[in-house]
């Protein structure tokens, strides 16, 4: 019997080839999407979670904050933390994570690497990495030890074996190699290449400044309650008398390593974290393709049921029950779920990398949770086999034999539910379109909202890590060439300043007035280089750079603040040059207001900001060229540096890349967003397309009469175009509202951005009802030019 | 065998209702061979439709071999399809996907006839109606007298008691019609068949051995 069920199944499809074509291919472009999706989001939802110890590992987040400001988190803690919880009854080990960017040398190898961590002995202990060589208790257990991950043991030493070889760190620091391990996986937020012993540092212990991520093994799992409120008081008791006294807040909280990844409010992450909301529109994704894939199949089967009706008529009369005849439907949908299974499965591997390149992700059949795909996958494959199944099984079985055989099948109740199952796919595609333009536009905002500084033709040279003295001389020689207008330093990208600093002793104010700023120490030209406009006062003089450079106690600083800074002070900008004041500890004066302007993301409106030279240290020269023969440009600076700097590999970025990755989350979103709603579309599309098909077809003969009548056949189009149009306008009514809602909400997470206007939803009308109007042309036009001999000798 | 007692039929119009059948009384004993006339829309498809458990009585009682079928469930209407009732349709209804031979196989298929059982009982039936060489042909690659003789082989392949034929020859040419209707008189008298023909052609009334005028949902004399 179920040979003659998989026999039917075959011929059917065979005979059937746009109606298999269709169905297949709908199919299985959901069910890649489905797969890629999935892959995605496990990958999400797993990070960090298959440590052995999961459950005992915390990072602890420190929180700060002036009375009445909010309060900031953030991932980075002070030195001496580690020394002060380590005998807490709780703590069962601490491991310090230092993160830095260092230059490389092995051999002839030179190269720099930005995944380069420090981290305390016990780091192998705490946490799950695999060791391929080396004991996890003793790799880090000294000063000068590394341990190498293996594409970078590759990279370096080849087919050698490193353990025991000696690397150097800046040209001055040497490591021998204890140990190599398995490279950390993609859902880990702890993505190193080389991890050397924190006591190579020789740091002191210090509270002054935090950079240091501490990681906490609890002694049981249930205690991060108690060792909060242990650390409350630690910290409280940290502050001075007065801090304590004025309403400053100072904490600090463990945070679980598992929900590092999605739910840790903390700023200053070691990676971009993710975002709990997009997971959840792609898992809405996901599901929504696959159930749009399997509409299409259920309304084309239903539509067929004419066709169908008579076989169920003629095989009931020959004795088929209902149930045999169930099966044999059910057979048939799955052996078309089962093709396109291995279709998607087989498009998903081969899309697996360009997928990737758009999610920046290195996703991978296999891995650690790999046989779960499979799981899931059997049970996409049941599911859609049921739900494609089903509904057309129980429709087509349940038709009594004499109502087919007398030809009366189609009632009006399964064209409305088709037309509703079309409206759904319509509406659901509507909405991703909608959002997707809406994304698009708020990007485009962004990328052309005035910054009030400067980010085009500017080059960021990284690396820099010679005197400052050298730095003159450097400058001077780049100068010289053509193409180059301008040559500052900066310690980190003009892009996203982050330093936190402290007002204070300020001219005119009580003496325990303070104020939060965010600030960036610079090079002389910088204000000049970044095209930042100055409201009131001057640039920067060779004089003001002098000041700077004195000893210690007679420095003085020339601080500019911008509007929002002034602002908050009860100054103007013309009130405001002059006036005294000091910043952790440094005492200088205001020397200019600028204009406002974004030097962080615009998801938060512009904070207050102080601007200063100060010749400490730089890590980056950012060179200002007049934007024309960029590569010969880029050639002559690579000579120059190498000139100067022949230890440090030349590499460099364009400053938009910075800009960009400010919004590196969202360019993603709307890259996936973009690809699968064109998927969705499409996959829509073909539904439509199937079933104008078969609409057409049932209507040849009404077609030919209209045309023996003199229809044009311009009309006969429009007739038939008509009731799929009228389907697509309803989906898009539909979808209008719960788009415009989502969207408003997700521009609110921005504190810049644009106005939702009716241009997004007209635009996203115009595409559907043009792409719906093309697909369903593609039938009717041929239907309308048919000679109407043929088509009424057909019947 | 049939025996059809004040049986009615109507379908709602509208306020009113369509009577197509009023009070029948037929009796059709087993061995016959008899011929249901009329113009169009007399009735005589909705009679047949009745005799072969397609269609429901609106009124009246129906024994089958002696037994009330007019409200016989799905399941038992099913076992009488397979085992005593066998159709033929003025438009063959043959499956389109199957070959010959598969056609002929499918109600054995749903009478769980055991393989080797349909392998005999197919080839018995080909070979009665001299079809051997098209067993693997599709029904679209076949003429249709030859199409009619593959739904009567796929009819009698279950060995029913009775063969409810709805005008068989109505698409034929006569000479296709002849060879058609000497088949079922063969089956009539060789087999032992009862067979019911809906029919217009006076010709093909002549072979069976009584016949049955209906006119408006009545039968005559």
């Amino acid at each position: 019997m179920w040979k003659n069920y998989w026999l039917m199944a075959v011929r059917n499809l065979l005979k059937r080839k746009l109606y298999t074509t269709i169905n297949i291919t709908g199919l299985a472009a959901g069910i890649a999407c489905f797969i890629l999706l999935a892959l995605y989001l496990e990958n999400e939802w797993t990070y960090d979670k298959w440590h052995t110890n999961i459950s005992e590992l915390y990072r602890l987040r420190m929180d700060y904050g002036e009375k009445g400001e909010p309060v900031t988190h953030t991932a980075l803690t002070p030195s001496a933390l580690s020394a002060a919880i380590k005998d807490f009854p709780e703590v069962k080990q601490v491991v310090r994570v230092y993160g830095v960017n260092a230059t490389v040398k092995y051999g002839e190898k030179v190269m720099n690497e930005d995944k380069f961590v420090y981290a305390d002995a016990p780091f192998f202990q705490m946490f799950s990495f695999p060791l391929l060589s080396g004991n996890a208790a003793a790799v880090l257990n000294g000063p000068g030890m590394v341990v190498l991950s293996r594409r970078t043991a590759e990279k370096y030493f080849g087919q050698e074996d490193p353990v025991g070889k000696t690397i150097t760190i800046n040209g001055r620091t040497s490591l021998q190699v204890t140990g190599v391990a398995e490279n950390p996986p993609s859902n880990t937020h702890l993505k190193f290449d080389f991890i050397a012993s924190y006591s190579t540092l020789q740091y002191k212990d210090r509270w002054g400044s935090a950079n240091y991520y501490t990681y906490v093994r609890l002694n049981k799992a249930d205690m991060a309650g108690s060792l909060h409120s242990r650390l409350s008081s630690m910290a409280m008791a940290q502050l001075p008398e007065e801090a304590r006294n004025s309403g400053l807040t100072y904490d600090f909280t463990p945070e679980p390593v598992s929900g590092l990844h999605l739910d840790s409010i903390a700023q200053d992450q070691p990676e971009e974290s993710g975002d709990k909301r997009y997971n959840y529109i792609f898992s809405l994704v996901a599901v929504m393709l696959l159930i749009i894939a399997c509409v299409n199949f259920m309304n084309l089967a239903t539509a067929r049921a004419a066709e169908r009706g008579r076989e169920v008529g003629v095989r009931k009369t020959l004795g088929a029950e209902r149930g045999q005849l169930f099966w044999q439907f059910i057979a048939e949908s799955a052996l078309i779920t089962f093709i396109a299974v291995v279709l998607g499965m087989l498009l998903a591997a081969l899309l697996l990398p360009a997928f990737n390149n758009l999610a920046d992700k290195q996703l991978q059949f296999g891995g650690i949770a790999g046989y779960r795909i499979y799981l899931l996958l059997a049970a996409a494959f049941f599911i859609t086999s049921f739900l494609t199944g089903t509904y057309p099984a129980l429709f087509l079985s349940g038709f009594r034999p004499v109502q087919v055989l007398k030809g009366k099948v189609n009632g009006p109740k399964g064209d409305n539910l088709r037309r509703s199952l079309v409206v759904f796919q319509f509406a659901a595609s509507a909405f991703f379109i909608i959002c997707t333009l809406a994304v698009g536009r708020q990007l485009h905002y962004i990328q052309h909202k005035k910054l009030g500084q400067e980010r085009d033709h500017l080059l960021v040279l990284e690396g820099w890590k010679e005197d400052v003295n050298k730095l003159q001389a450097f400058k001077n020689k780049l100068m010289q060439q053509a193409g180059i207008v301008n040559v500052t330093a900066s310690p980190n990208s003009p892009m996203s300043i982050e330093g936190g600093y402290t007002l204070g002793n300020i001219e005119g104010k009580q003496p325990t007035y303070e104020m939060s700023v965010t600030a960036l120490p610079v090079e002389k030209d910088y204000i000049k280089t970044m095209g930042i406009n100055l409201m009131s006062g001057e640039d920067l003089t060779d004089a003001d750079i002098q000041d700077v450079l004195k000893a210690d106690s007679l420095k003085v600083y020339h601080f500019f603040l911008n509007e929002t800074a002034v602002r908050l002070l009860g100054w103007t900008p013309e009130t405001a040059t002059g006036k005294r004041l000091q910043m952790n500890g440094r005492v200088g004066s205001v020397k200019g207001v600028m204009k406002d302007f974004h030097f962080a993301s615009m998801k938060s409106k512009i904070k207050p900001l102080v601007i200063f030279p100060e010749y400490d240290w730089f890590n980056q020269v950012i060179v200002k060229t007049s934007g024309n023969n960029d590569r010969e440009m880029i050639a002559g600076i690579e000579k120059v540096w190498n000139e100067y700097l022949p230890q440090t590999p030349f590499s460099f970025r364009f400053m938009d890349q910075d800009f960009n990755r400010l919004y590196k989350t969202e360019y993603r979103v709307a890259a996936i967003l973009n690809t699968f709603s064109i998927v969705v579309m499409l996959v829509s599309c073909l539904g439509l397309l199937g079933l104008a098909a078969l609409t057409t077809q049932q209507r040849t003969k009404e077609i030919g009469i209209r045309k023996v009548m003199g229809a044009s056949v311009a009309s006969v189009v429009m007739l038939l175009s008509r009731d799929f149009i009228k389907l697509v306008v309803i989906a898009l009514i539909l979808a209008a509202p719960l788009s415009w809602y989502i969207i408003s909400h997700w521009l609110e997470g921005f504190a810049y951005h644009t106005t939702l206007n009716a241009g997004v939803f007209l635009g996203a009308a115009v595409l559907a009802v043009s792409v719906a109007l093309v697909t369903v042309s593609l039938q009717t036009v041929k239907a309308a030019l048919t000679n109407p001999v043929i088509s009424l000798k057909s019947e | 065998m049939i025996e059809l007692r004040k049986i009615s039929k109507h379908y709602p119009v509208g306020f009113g209702r369509n009577e197509i059948l009023k009070d029948v009384d037929l009796t059709i004993q087993e061995g016959e061979f008899v011929s249901i006339m009329g113009p169009s829309g007399s009735g005589k498809s909705t009679l047949l439709h009745i005799m072969g458990l397609l269609e429901e009585p609106s009124g009246g009682e129906y024994l089958f071999q002696g037994e009330r079928v007019d409200r016989m469930n799905e399941k038992k209407r099913t076992q009488l399809h397979r085992g005593a009732i066998g159709f033929v349709f003025q438009a063959y209804h043959l499956i389109d996907e199957l070959t010959v031979y598969e056609n002929i196989e499918t109600p054995l298929l749903y009478k769980n006839v055991s393989s080797s059982e349909r392998k005999s009982r197919v080839a018995d039936v080909l070979d009665r109606f001299n079809m051997v060489a098209k067993k693997d042909l599709f029904p679209s690659q076949l003429s249709g007298g030859q199409q009619q003789l593959v739904g009567i082989a796929r009819a009698i392949v279950a060995e029913p008691r009775v063969i409810l034929a709805d005008e068989p020859t109505g698409n034929l040419h006569s000479d296709q019609a002849k060879v058609i209707m000497e088949l079922f008189r063969t089956l009539n008298e060789q087999d032992k068949i009862t067979i019911v023909q809906v029919t217009h052609s006076d010709l093909n009334a002549t072979y069976g051995n009584r016949i049955i005028q209906i006119r408006d949902g009545h039968i005559q004399g």
